[in-house]
C-alpha cells in the first residue's frame, strides 16, 4: 500500500489514520444526531476524507454535500479518545472542495465580496456596516421583507437578510481606546483583538472587555491596523487568504509587545491558537506563530486564572450559559466562564441541556446551510426555554445573533448576553448592551 | 409397553432402575399412570433412554423431585417418566470463580448445603428445597422471595447440558459468568417445562453468603396502605432482598392477623440495622405498625403463604403483573371470590409483580364451574393490566374448564415453530405446555 | 443475488415509496461509509441503506426484501466489534438511527419503553434527573444503541454486579424475518410460554429486528466509592481479583488496565492513572452509604495483601468520572499509539487470569505485535487489544492468527470466545473451539424457527467451513482478508 503522506489541497490529512473507527464521536455530532446518516458523522466524514485522499473516490456531489454539512463545531474532537485532529481534516477537505467546485458566478462574487474584500479590509467592512445600517434604519429592509422581494433574491441571500443583525449606530460601533490603563495593582499588559464582524456589530463588547480587563489590573492596548484573523476564510475553504491574514495578524500583535492577546470571540480565539499548525510549513512564520499562539487567551480563560477583583455589585438574574463550540471544543474551555459567573453576587446559574451543542451559527453556516442551522437552532431554543432563565450568557457574536434570532422567533423574553456584558454590569458598567 | 422396550431400558440403566406396575404409584399424575419410570445414572444413559423412547414414539416426562409434576396438563398418552434423582453430583465448585456445575437431579437443599460450607450460595429459594431438584427448578422457572433482589433462574443459569428429543447431548452457554457465544440456550430451557429437552447438567452463578440476613413483618390494617408502603420502599434508597405482600388470610398463616408487609434485608449487620430502622419509619408513615422480626424459619414458608392459608385448596393461580398493580389485583381478586362465596388467600412478591392466590376448599367441595368462573375472572383482571395468569394447581375438572396457561399472543406461532424444530416427533412432555405444546 | 442496475433503480423507488424521501441511500460513495462497523478488519458493501422511523416501515422493508430474496441486516451506531452488522452478501442495511425515542418511562414500575436507535447513555440521561439509570454500560455507551446492545447482549464494567443486557430486558416488539410484527415478553417479569425475549437478546440480529424494547431502569445507588489499586506487576493485579472475590465481596465493577493502555488514555485525557504502573485495578463499590467504608476496607486489605503498591480513592465525583472516562475510552485511545488495533473478547474463569495473561503475552510476542490489556477483570472478560498497522504488509494476517491462538487458550481453560462483543463475522469460525457439531446443529434449528429463509443477517455466528459441522445451508465464503491473500484458514 502507498505509504506516502495523505494530503488534500496540499494540506496534510495524515490525521485520518488516527481514527480507529470506534464511533464514540457519533452521538456528539449535531448533524448525525439530527439525520442519523453516517456520512454526516465525524467518523463518516473522516472516512470520506480518507477515501478522497487515497483516491478511492472522487469528489462527487453527495460527498461535497456531506462534507459541507459539517458545522466544524469540533464537538467530536472533545470526545475523540484517539485524538483525531478533526478540525484540520475538515478544513483541508473544504479547501479541496473550493478548489474543485468554486460554484457559480453569483456565489463566487459573494465569496470574494465577503472573504476577499470585507473581512480583509476593516475600512470597507465599516463602510458596509454603514450601508447595512442605512438599509435597516431607512425602512428598506422592512419593505423588502414585506413586499416579498427578498425571497426572489438568488441563492442564500434571503437567509443573509434574515440573519443580518441590527447594525448599531456609528457611535456604538466605536472601538475601545488605544490604551485603557490598569486599575489597582498591575497584573499584565494585554492586547485586545477587536475582530472584524465583532467590531461592527458588537463594538460595545470590546469596550466592555477593555473595562473589565482594566478592573482586573490589565493595561489594555488595542493595536491599530488589526484585520480579520482569517477564521471565516479557513472554515470556508479559502486557504490562501487565511494564511495571509494569519501572517498579518501575527505582525500586528507582535508589534504591540504584550504578555497576552485577549480574544472575546470564540472562532477567532480557536483559530488563532491553530496558527502554529497553519503556518508550520512557512519558514518565516513557523516559530513566530508558535510564540504567538502561546500568548493567545480567551477572555474567560485569562480572567479565571485569578479571582475577580472586587468590588462586584449584584446582578440579580437567573442565567444559563451556552458554550460556543470554539470555546468549549476548539479551546477546551468549559469551567472558566461558569467559574466567573459564579463569582457575581445575586446571579443564579442554571445548567443548559446540551449546553456544548452548536446553535447552528457556526461562522457562516447559518447562511450556507440554513435548513440544518434552523433545526439546530430550534433544538437550542427549546433547551433555553426549558431552563426558564431570564438571560442566556455566551461568549461569541455568532451564537448571540443566532440564538437571539431563534428566541425572537419564539417571542421569548430571554436576553442574550456576552459574558463580558454581565461582568461589566457587575463592575457598574452599563453592560455594553446594544439596547 | 412392549416388553422388548422394557428389556432395552433395563439393559441400559439396570433392572433396579426401571419401575413398573404398583411401584409407579408416586408417578401417577391426575389419575394417569405412566408405563414405566426409568432412572438413568449418567448423561449417556439419559441419552440412550430418550433415544429408545423416541424410536418407540413413547412420550417422556422428565421428573426431578416431582414438586411441580401437576403443573400443566398431563400428557395424553401415558409414556415414560424419566427420573433424574441418580444424577445428583456436584460436578465442580471453584469458589474463586463464583460458579458451580451440578447434575440436574441434585436437590436444591443438598446443593446449598455443599455451597454453604465454602461461604457461598446460589440465590434461588424455591419452595420445597428439600425435594425440588435443580433441574426441575430450572425447567419450571421456580423462584422464591429473594428473587426480588437476585432475580430468577434465567439470571443465574450460565450453562446447560440437555439431552434433546432425538437423544443427542447438547451444550449451551458455558462455565464463565459472561458469555455471548452462540444462542442463549440457557434462556430457552429455563421455564420450558421439559418440552424442548431434558436438562441433565447446569452451571450457575453463585454469590458470597451475606454476613447477616433479617426478615421483618409489618402489619397493616388495610392492604391498600401496605401497597402504598411497597411503592415508597421501591422508590427509596433501601435495598431489600425480598418484599412480600400478604392479605389477612395469607398473613394469618405466618402469624399475622392482618394484611402484612414482610421485607428481607441482607448484608453487613450495620446495613441491615439501618435499613430495618428506615423501613419502620417509611412503613409507619403509610399506616403500618411497628415492624417485628420473623424467625429464619419463615423464609421457606413465604413462597407457599397463600396456599398454606387453607387446609385444603381448590386451586392455585399465579400472576405476573406490573408491581404497581399488585395490591389492586389482590383486593379485587379477593372481592370477586367473596362475591361468589369463595374464600381466597393472596400473597405476592410485590416488588416484581408476582402474585399467587389460592381458592380455599371447605368441607363441602365446590362446583368446578364455580371455581373456574372465579379463576377466569382473576385472569381477566391480570390481563387487563398487561399481565397474565397461570393456573398452577387445580383438579383436572377445573383445568378442563380454565386453560392452565395464558395466551402468549402472536408469539405462540414462534413457540410452535421452536417446538416443531427441536422436538419434531413431539415426545417431550407433549401437550403439557402453552398452547398445547 | 446480484441486482441489475434497473432492478436496483426499481427497488430504490419501492423503498422510497415506503419510507419517503431522504431515507434511502444507494450512491456508492455513501454506501462506502457503511462498509465497516467498529472493527475495520472486515468490510462489505450493501446495495441500500435505509432509514425507517417505525415498525411498520421496518416490516414493509423486510417484506420487500423477502419478495426479492434479498438479505437484510439491522444496524445501530455501528460501534460493534465483530462485524455483526455487515451486509456480507449485500442487500439492505436497515439503519435504526432514526428510531431513537424514549417512548415511555414508568417510574413506579421502574421500566422504560425505548426505540432501538436510542443511544444507551441517553436513556440514563433521560431518567437521571429522577434518580434512575439504565444499568448495562458498555464502554461505547456514549454512542452505541440499545438495539445494538440487544443484538449482542452487551455487557460493560458494571455487569459484574448488575448483569448484562438480557438481565434488564423484559420484552420486545420485533419485526420477524418474514415481516410480521410480534411482541416477545412484555412489561411484566415472568414470560408466558418460552422466554422468547431471553432467547432473542444476544441473537446478533439473526432472529429479527427489535423495534420497541422494554427495559428495567434502576434506582441510582445511594453511595458510590471508587478506588484505584496500583501494581508494579501484572500478576499481582490478577491475583488481587481472585482475592477480592474470595473475601466474599462482589464490587459493582472491577476493571484492569495495563501499562501500555495507561499510556494511551493518559495521552488522551490525562485521567489520573499512574504512568509508571504495570497495571491498575479500577474497583467500584456502590449501594448503601452505611457499610461502604467497611466494605472498602476489605477490598483495600485484599489488594494490599496481594501486593498493591498504592491504593487511591477518587475524592470527588469529577475525579471518579475522569477515571471512568479513561477506562471507557481506552479502545479509541489506542489510536494515539497505533494506527489500528483489533480488540479480542474472551472470557476465562477468574482464577485462570494470571496463567492466561502470560499466554496472551507469549502469543503476541511471538507474532511480533504489541498488546494492550484493558478488561473486566472481575468477570474474567479479557480484552487483549492487538496493535498493528494496516499499511504494513502481513500485519493484519498476524493479528488474525494471534487472535485465534488467544481464543484457543480461552477455550482450553474452560472459557468462552466472546463475553460481550458477539461472534458476528469475526469469530464464526472459532465457534467449534467451544461448541460441538451437535451443539451448533441444535442452534441452527433454533435459528430456523425464527429465520427459516436465512435472509435476516446471513453469514454470522455459524462457522463457514463445512468440516466444522454440517450446520445448514451456510455456504463457505472467504473472509475479505483471506481473499487478499493476507490470511489463511486454520
Amino acid at each position: 500500500m502507498d505509504a506516502s503522506p495523505l494530503t488534500l489541497h496540499g494540506l496534510s490529512v495524515e490525521g485520518v489514520n488516527q481514527c480507529v473507527h470506534c464511533g464514540l464521536c457519533l452521538a456528539y455530532c449535531p448533524t448525525f444526531s439530527v439525520l442519523g446518516t453516517e456520512m454526516d458523522s465525524p467518523r463518516g466524514r473522516i472516512f470520506l476524507v480518507k477515501s478522497l485522499a487515497e483516491g478511492r473516490m472522487s469528489l462527487s456531489d453527495s460527498t461535497v454535500r456531506h462534507l459541507s454539512l459539517c458545522l466544524d463545531c469540533r464537538a467530536c474532537e472533545t470526545v475523540c479518545p484517539a485524538g483525531v485532529p478533526y478540525g484540520q481534516l475538515i478544513e483541508a477537505a473544504k479547501a479541496e472542495i473550493e478548489r474543485q467546485r468554486p460554484g457559480g458566478p453569483v456565489r463566487r462574487i459573494f465569496r470574494w465580496l465577503n472573504f476577499g474584500l470585507l473581512l480583509g479590509h476593516p475600512r470597507l467592512l465599516a463602510l458596509a456596516a454603514s450601508g447595512a445600517r442605512l438599509y435597516q434604519a431607512s425602512g428598506l429592509q422592512r419593505l423588502a421583507r414585506r413586499s416579498g422581494l427578498i425571497r426572489r433574491l438568488p441563492g442564500t441571500l434571503p437567509a443573509w437578510d434574515a440573519l443580518l443583525p441590527t447594525v448599531p449606530s456609528k457611535a456604538e460601533r466605536a472601538a475601545p481606546p488605544r490604551l485603557t490603563p490598569a486599575e489597582g495593582p498591575r497584573r499584565a499588559r494585554v492586547a485586545l483583538l477587536t475582530g472584524c464582524v465583532q467590531s461592527v456589530v458588537f463594538g460595545a463588547h470590546n469596550r466592555a472587555t477593555a473595562r473589565v480587563l482594566a478592573k482586573n489590573g490589565c493595561d489594555v492596548v488595542v493595536p491599530d491596523g488589526q484585520g480579520c484573523c482569517g477564521a471565516l476564510n479557513a472554515h470556508g475553504g479559502d486557504h490562501a487568504r487565511a494564511l495571509a491574514m494569519a501572517r498579518s495578524t501575527i505582525d500586528t500583535f507582535e508589534a504591540a509587545g504584550v504578555e497576552a492577546v485577549i480574544v472575546n470571540t470564540s472562532g477567532c480565539g480557536a483559530h488563532m491558537k491553530a496558527y502554529g499548525h497553519l503556518l508550520a510549513d512557512d519558514p518565516a512564520y513557523a516559530a513566530r506563530a508558535k510564540r504567538f499562539v502561546a500568548s493567545v487567551q480567551d477572555l474567560a480563560e485569562f480572567l479565571a486564572r485569578e479571582p475577580l477583583r472586587g468590588p462586584l455589585s449584584p446582578v440579580p438574574l437567573t442565567c444559563t450559559y451556552h458554550d460556543p463550540c470554539h470555546v468549549v471544543h476548539g479551546q477546551k474551555i468549559k469551567s472558566e466562564p461558569r467559574q466567573l459567573l459564579a463569582q457575581i453576587p445575586g446571579l443564579r446559574l442554571v445548567e443548559l441541556a446540551e449546553s456544548d451543542w452548536c446553535c447552528g451559527s457556526a461562522g457562516i453556516y447559518n447562511l450556507t446551510q440554513p435548513e440544518m442551522a434552523t433545526r439546530l437552532l430550534h433544538r437550542k431554543v427549546g433547551h433555553v426555554l426549558a431552563t426558564q432563565a431570564e438571560a442566556l450568557v455566551t461568549a461569541n457574536p455568532g451564537c448571540i445573533l443566532q440564538i437571539q434570532a431563534g428566541l425572537s422567533a419564539h417571542d421569548a423574553k430571554v436576553n442574550v448576553l456576552h459574558l463580558v456584558e454581565i461582568l461589566d454590569r457587575a463592575y457598574g458598567g452599563h453592560g455594553g448592551s446594544r439596547r | 409397553m412392549p416388553d422388548a422396550l422394557l428389556d432395552k431400558l433395563r439393559a441400559t440403566v439396570g433392572t433396579q432402575n426401571v419401575l413398573t406396575g404398583v411401584e409407579l404409584s408416586p408417578y401417577v399424575i391426575e389419575g394417569r399412570t405412566p408405563e414405566a419410570a426409568v432412572f438413568p445414572g449418567s448423561v449417556d444413559e439419559v441419552a440412550a433412554v430418550i433415544g429408545l423412547a423416541a424410536d418407540a414414539a413413547r412420550p417422556v416426562t422428565p421428573w426431578g423431585g416431582g414438586t411441580a409434576a401437576s403443573v400443566g396438563m398431563p400428557a395424553a398418552p401415558a409414556g415414560l417418566v424419566l427420573g433424574l434423582r441418580r444424577l445428583s453430583r456436584l460436578l465442580e465448585h471453584e469458589p474463586g470463580d463464583l460458579t458451580a456445575s451440578v447434575e440436574a437431579g441434585m436437590t436444591v437443599e443438598a446443593f446449598q448445603t455443599a455451597l454453604r460450607g465454602r461461604g457461598q450460595w446460589v440465590s434461588l429459594d424455591p419452595a420445597d428445597a428439600r425435594l425440588a431438584t435443580l433441574g426441575g427448578v430450572l425447567a419450571t422457572n421456580a423462584s422464591g422471595p429473594r428473587r426480588h433482589l437476585y432475580g430468577t433462574a434465567r439470571d443465574l443459569l450460565i450453562g446447560v447440558t440437555v439431552v434433546t428429543a432425538d437423544g443427542t447431548v447438547v451444550r449451551g452457554g458455558g462455565k464463565v459468568v459472561k458469555n455471548v457465544a452462540g444462542y442463549d440456550l440457557p434462556k430457552l430451557f429455563v421455564g420450558s417445562y421439559g418440552t424442548l429437552g431434558v436438562i441433565v447438567e447446569a452451571t450457575v452463578k453463585l454469590r458470597p453468603l451475606p454476613d447477616h440476613e433479617r426478615l421483618v413483618c409489618i402489619p397493616f390494617e388495610r392492604l391498600k396502605d401496605a401497597g402504598a408502603a411497597v411503592r415508597a420502599l421501591l422508590a427509596s434508597d433501601l435495598i431489600p432482598n425480598a418484599i412480600e405482600l400478604l392479605d389477612a388470610p395469607a398473613g394469618a398463616a405466618l402469624g399475622a392477623e392482618s394484611p402484612a408487609l414482610v421485607v428481607g434485608f441482607d448484608g453487613l449487620r450495620e446495613q441491615v440495622d439501618w435499613q430495618c430502622a428506615e423501613l419502620n419509619r417509611l412503613a409507619v408513615a403509610c399506616g403500618g405498625q411497628e415492624g417485628r422480626p420473623l424467625p429464619d424459619g419463615t423464609w421457606p414458608r413465604l413462597e407457599t403463604a397463600a396456599r398454606a392459608a387453607f387446609p385444603v385448596v381448590a386451586a392455585v393461580m399465579s400472576f405476573s403483573v406490573l408491581p404497581s398493580q399488585v395490591a389492586d389485583l389482590m383486593e379485587q381478586g379477593a372481592g370477586g371470590a367473596r362475591a361468589r362465596g369463595l374464600a381466597s388467600a393472596w400473597a405476592a412478591h410485590a416488588g416484581v409483580g408476582v402474585v399467587r392466590a389460592a381458592v380455599g376448599s371447605d368441607v363441602r367441595p365446590k362446583e368446578p364451574s364455580a371455581i373456574a368462573a372465579v379463576l377466569r375472572e382473576w385472569r381477566e383482571l391480570a390481563r387487563a393490566g398487561g399481565g397474565h395468569g397461570t393456573l398452577e394447581w387445580a383438579p383436572l375438572a377445573v383445568k378442563s374448564q380454565v386453560p392452565v396457561w395464558d395466551d402468549p399472543g402472536a408469539a405462540v406461532r414462534i413457540m410452535e415453530r421452536i417446538k416443531a424444530q427441536l422436538d419434531p416427533r413431539n415426545i417431550l412432555n407433549p401437550g403439557r405446555f402453552v398452547a398445547g405444546i | 443475488m446480484t441486482l441489475t442496475a434497473s432492478g436496483k433503480r426499481d427497488l430504490r423507488q419501492e423503498l422510497e415509496a415506503i419510507l419517503g424521501p431522504g431515507a434511502v441511500l444507494s450512491d456508492p460513495d455513501e454506501l462506502l461509509v457503511y462498509e465497516s462497523d467498529g472493527l475495520t478488519l472486515f468490510r462489505a458493501l450493501a446495495d441500500f441503506v435505509v432509514f425507517p422511523t417505525s415498525a411498520e416501515h421496518v416490516s414493509a422493508i423486510v417484506k420487500l426484501a423477502n419478495r426479492e430474496k434479498l438479505p437484510f441486516v439491522a444496524r445501530g451506531a455501528g460501534t460493534g466489534l465483530s462485524g455483526g452488522c455487515l451486509p456480507t452478501e449485500g442487500g439492505i442495511v436497515i439503519s435504526l438511527m432514526r428510531m431513537n425515542r424514549v417512548l415511555e418511562v414508568d417510574y413506579d414500575n421502574q421500566i422504560a419503553v425505548v426505540e432501538p436507535g436510542l443511544v444507551n447513555l441517553h436513556l440514563s440521561w433521560k431518567v437521571g434527573p429522577r434518580g434512575y439509570y439504565y444499568a448495562p454500560d458498555p464502554s461505547s455507551q456514549q454512542a452505541c444503541t440499545i438495539g445494538g446492545n440487544i443484538a449482542n447482549n452487551s455487557g460493560g464494567p458494571h455487569t459484574l454486579k448488575y448483569g448484562v443486557t438480557t438481565n434488564h430486558v423484559l420484552g420486545l416488539e420485533v419485526v420477524m424475518p418474514d415481516g410480521e410484527v410480534v411482541w416477545l415478553g412484555g412489561k411484566t417479569r415472568d414470560a408466558c410460554g418460552y422466554d422468547l425475549a431471553g432467547v432473542f437478546v444476544g441473537s446478533e440480529g439473526t432472529f429479527g429486528i427489535a423495534t420497541k424494547i422494554v427495559v428495567r431502569i434502576l434506582k441510582k445507588p445511594q453511595a458510590v466509592k471508587t478506588v484505584l489499586a496500583v501494581f508494579d506487576e501484572i500478576d499481582r493485579a490478577s491475583e488481587a481479583v481472585s482475592a477480592v472475590i474470595g473475601r466474599g465481596l462482589v464490587p459493582a465493577a472491577m476493571e484492569m488496565i495495563d501499562h501500555l493502555t495507561i499510556q494511551a488514555v493518559e495521552d488522551a485525557f490525562g485521567c489520573g492513572y499512574p504512568r509508571d504502573a504495570a497495571a491498575a485495578l479500577l474497583i467500584e463499590l456502590d449501594g448503601l452509604a452505611v457499610g461502604m467504608e467497611a466494605q472498602a476496607e476489605r477490598i483495600v486489605a485484599a489488594c494490599r495483601e496481594t501486593g498493591a503498591r498504592e491504593i487511591r480513592t477518587a475524592r470527588t465525583e469529577s475525579e471518579r468520572l475522569l477515571l471512568w472516562k479513561g477506562r471507557k475510552s481506552a479502545f479509541g485511545a489506542y489510536g494515539r499509539i497505533s494506527p489500528a488495533y483489533m480488540v479480542m473478547d474472551g472470557v476465562i474463569p477468574r482464577t485462570k487470569l494470571p496463567y492466561v495473561l502470560h499466554r496472551v503475552n507469549e502469543i503476541v510476542a511471538a507474532a511480533g505485535l504489541r498488546v494492550g490489556n484493558v478488561f473486566h477483570a472481575g468477570d474474567g472478560n479479557l480484552h487483549p487489544n492487538l496493535l498493528y498497522d494496516p499499511r504494513k504488509p502481513g500485519d493484519e494476517a498476524r493479528v488474525v492468527a494471534a487472535g485465534a491462538e488467544i481464543m484457543k487458550v480461552c477455550a482450553e481453560v474452560g472459557g468462552s470466545i466472546s463475553g460481550e462483543h458477539g461472534i458476528g463475522l469475526e469469530k464464526s469460525d472459532f465457534m467449534p473451539f467451544i461448541f460441538s457439531a451437535a451443539d451448533l446443529a441444535f442452534m441452527h434449528r433454533l435459528k430456523s424457527a425464527f429465520n427459516p429463509t436465512g435472509l435476516c443477517n446471513p453469514g454470522k455466528i455459524f462457522p463457514t467451513k463445512k468440516s466444522c459441522g454440517e450446520v445448514g445451508p451456510v455456504a463457505y465464503r472467504p473472509h475479505p482478508i483471506e481473499e487478499k491473500g493476507l490470511a489463511q484458514r486454520f
